[in-house]
């Protein structure tokens, strides 16, 4: 006689194996996929149903958003320029391409390579590049030593930024200032320099590798470069990080454009933060709004988010893959289609080598980006 | 007795020696008298009695946005505002001209992103400059006057910048003088305050790197001050943060960049100016 608590346990055992064996499976894969089901909705599809319904709501909503302000204008910053039309993809001749490239970061070989693999043909192809293309990596000012001897178009990210500033500050004290690289033993040289330097000594040292056609040639490159009409994909423009839809390119705050990642659905501001939606969302979900023949229909191609990596959209081509920090160099090619039909784009990517790590940052967290 | 008269002279050249070599205290302080010639006033309105000791801005008895070495009555509230305006302008061209760099913070740097403009509620206007710059000012500049010739006046306007000599001493304890330098007109006794931004060595201590603050407790990191942008406020050129737009966003949130109704004033897209509302 088995003692009474193992009657207890063993009888519903003993009753289930009344039920046939067939139902006993089926109940068990049945219970499975409703789980399955359960939480791939609740952790994917309820999210995504929900951003999606957040980001409908918000432009659904007739207010006044971000950017009635007058847009903050600077002295040595170009907001927009025009691409020459000439350069744009054509199907005939040599049809020639575009090819847009992600944040270099100053990884010339890496550059190169990618440029061999797409069999980059100058001067009927066209490079352009999404800014960020110094610092961090070992050969900034060969990177632009190539773009300047193949006509390549820029835009200015914010490492370009942060350069071309602390540059202007270097030369616009009355006096020469020491310079970390000039006399590294004189101990209070370098006490001196930081504190004339504000903390951005990395960027005055990386600043005097250029010579002064190349700091010519960075200064030049705008906030905003608008590449022209591209069938299928509207006005195509190429910025570092982001544009806020709805506001003229011409109104775009410019700090915004070379930082943000994100962006708020209530008031439409911009931010550098993760927290908040990223702002490629918003933008094509409002550009599938905009009807196909409208002027307002635009692509964005951008860079500057390597957390996220390439990330490719019907209206936004995120092309920072990380590349100095041992990730990939990513292009956008973009090629006309035959007879005016909708261009052909495809990504092409090489490998890059490990030059720079996050903790190699240590003057400056605001330049880890 | 008979002293005899070389000792005699000796005597008194060895005292006068004597009255000289003993340091004497000096007044830190440039009060009203110092004053006479610059100032149109006869008698002190400032609250220097009332003051604590050790403070060495003295506000006037009538009105804490006013110098009473300077001024005996308060503006109307259009004078008040034009001549901030005119008091910005003098003082961004002064530090132009001197290249003292100094940029535009709070409701100033508000102001600025929304039009380039002082907002027409703004009751004062907020500038700062480095440690390297304060030393440069305190140097070569302390007390000097500033000559502008203002349209509609004939005889031009005087600015006085005066520099706080307690600006050395760093540390936020000391409270009554939180106020590095003003720039001071002379003819309404209006001011500008100035703030040094400086490292912050307490939190260097602690090991973080490129906090920057000022007297007043506010802290920044280092890499959204510099380095810093040139732009132009009120038409004369003027710098700007570098991260302006995060400093904007962390100091008075979101709405304040999206919210076009604010103190009874609307902003109008099409003239890009505050418009009061009736």
């Amino acid at each position: 006689m088995p003692p009474p608590w193992k009657r207890i346990v063993a009888a519903p055992a003993s009753r289930l194996s009344h039920v046939p064996r067939r139902v006993q499976r089926y109940f068990v894969i049945y219970a499975t996929l409703l789980i399955a089901a359960w939480v791939s909705w609740k952790w994917i599809f309820q999210p995504d149903w929900e951003s999606n319904r957040a980001i409908e709501k918000s432009l659904n909503e007739d207010k006044v958003f971000f950017g009635s302000n007058m847009r903050p204008e600077f002295s040595d910053m170009i907001q927009i320029k025009s691409m020459d039309t000439r350069l744009l993809p054509s199907d005939e001749n040599f049809k020639q391409r575009l090819v847009i490239v992600g944040d270099v970061h100053g990884c010339k070989d890496e550059l190169q390579a990618l440029l061999d693999k797409v069999k980059f043909r100058a001067p009927h192809d066209h490079l352009t590049l999404t800014g960020d293309m110094i610092s961090k990596g070992p050969d900034s000012a060969g990177v632009v030593s190539l773009a300047r001897s193949l006509s390549a178009s820029c835009v200015r990210g914010n490492h370009e930024d942060r350069m071309l500033l602390a540059l202007a500050d270097m030369r616009g004290h009355h006096a020469a200032l020491p310079g970390p690289a000039e006399d590294p033993t004189d101990a209070q040289d370098l006490l001196d320099e930081e504190s004339f330097s504000h903390g951005d000594y990395t960027f005055r040292s990386l600043a005097r590798e250029f010579d002064d056609k190349q700091i010519k040639w960075l200064q030049a490159c705008p906030v905003i470069l608008r590449v022209g009409e591209i069938a299928g994909l509207g006005e195509m423009v190429v910025v570092h990080a982001g544009l806020v839809p709805g506001i003229p390119l011409e109104r775009q705050d410019p700090y915004h454009v070379m930082n943000m990642r994100t962006i708020d659905l209530d008031t439409r501001l911009p931010s550098e933060n993760r927290e908040g939606t990223p702002w490629e969302k918003l933008w094509n979900k409002y550009q599938s709004h905009v009807p196909p023949q409208s002027a307002e229909r635009s692509s964005v191609v951008y860079g500057h988010d390597s957390k996220r990596g390439k990330n490719i959209h019907k209206y936004s081509f995120g092309l920072d893959s990380g590349c100095v920090a041992g990730g990939r160099l990513t292009a956008l090619v973009i090629e006309a289609g035959r007879k005016g039909e909708v261009a052909k784009t495809r990504t092409v990517d090489v490998k890059c080598k490990t030059y720079w790590q996050k903790s190699q940052s240590k003057t400056n967290n605001k330049s880890e980006t | 007795m008979v002293i005899r008269t070389p000792l005699l002279l000796s005597l008194l050249v060895t005292l006068a020696a004597l009255v000289h070599a003993i340091p004497t205290l000096r007044r830190r302080d440039a009060d009203i008298e110092s004053l006479y010639g610059i100032t149109a006033l006869r008698r002190d309105h400032s609250g220097k009695r009332g003051d604590n000791k050790q403070k060495y801005f003295h506000e006037s008895t009538f009105h804490p946005h006013y110098d009473g070495r300077f001024a005996d009555k308060v503006l109307s509230y259009d004078d008040r505002r034009a001549n901030l305006v005119v008091m910005m302008k003098t003082y961004l061209s002064a530090m132009h001209e001197i290249g003292t760099e100094t940029w535009i913070m709070h409701g100033s740097l508000l102001g600025w992103w929304w039009n380039r403009k002082i907002m027409p509620w703004d009751s004062d206007v907020d500038v700062q400059v480095s440690e390297a710059g304060m030393d440069f000012l305190a140097a070569y500049h302390n007390m000097t006057i500033h000559h502008y010739q203002l349209p509609g006046e004939a005889k031009g306007r005087d600015y006085m910048l005066e520099i706080n000599p307690h600006y050395v001493n760093g540390s936020t304890a000391d409270k009554l003088n939180v106020i590095d330098a003003r720039w001071i007109d002379t003819h309404t006794g209006l001011f500008i305050d100035i703030t040094a931004l400086r490292r912050d060595k307490e939190a260097e201590a602690k090991g973080m790197k490129g906090v920057m603050m000022c007297k007043d407790k506010h802290r920044y990191e280092e890499a959204q001050i510099f380095p810093l942008r040139d732009s132009f406020f009120e038409g004369i050129p003027v710098k700007i943060p570098y991260a302006y737009a995060e400093l904007l966003e962390e100091e008075y949130g979101t709405k304040a960049l999206t919210r076009v109704n604010f103190e009874k004033h609307h902003f109008d897209e099409e003239k890009m100016e505050w418009i009061p509302l009736k």
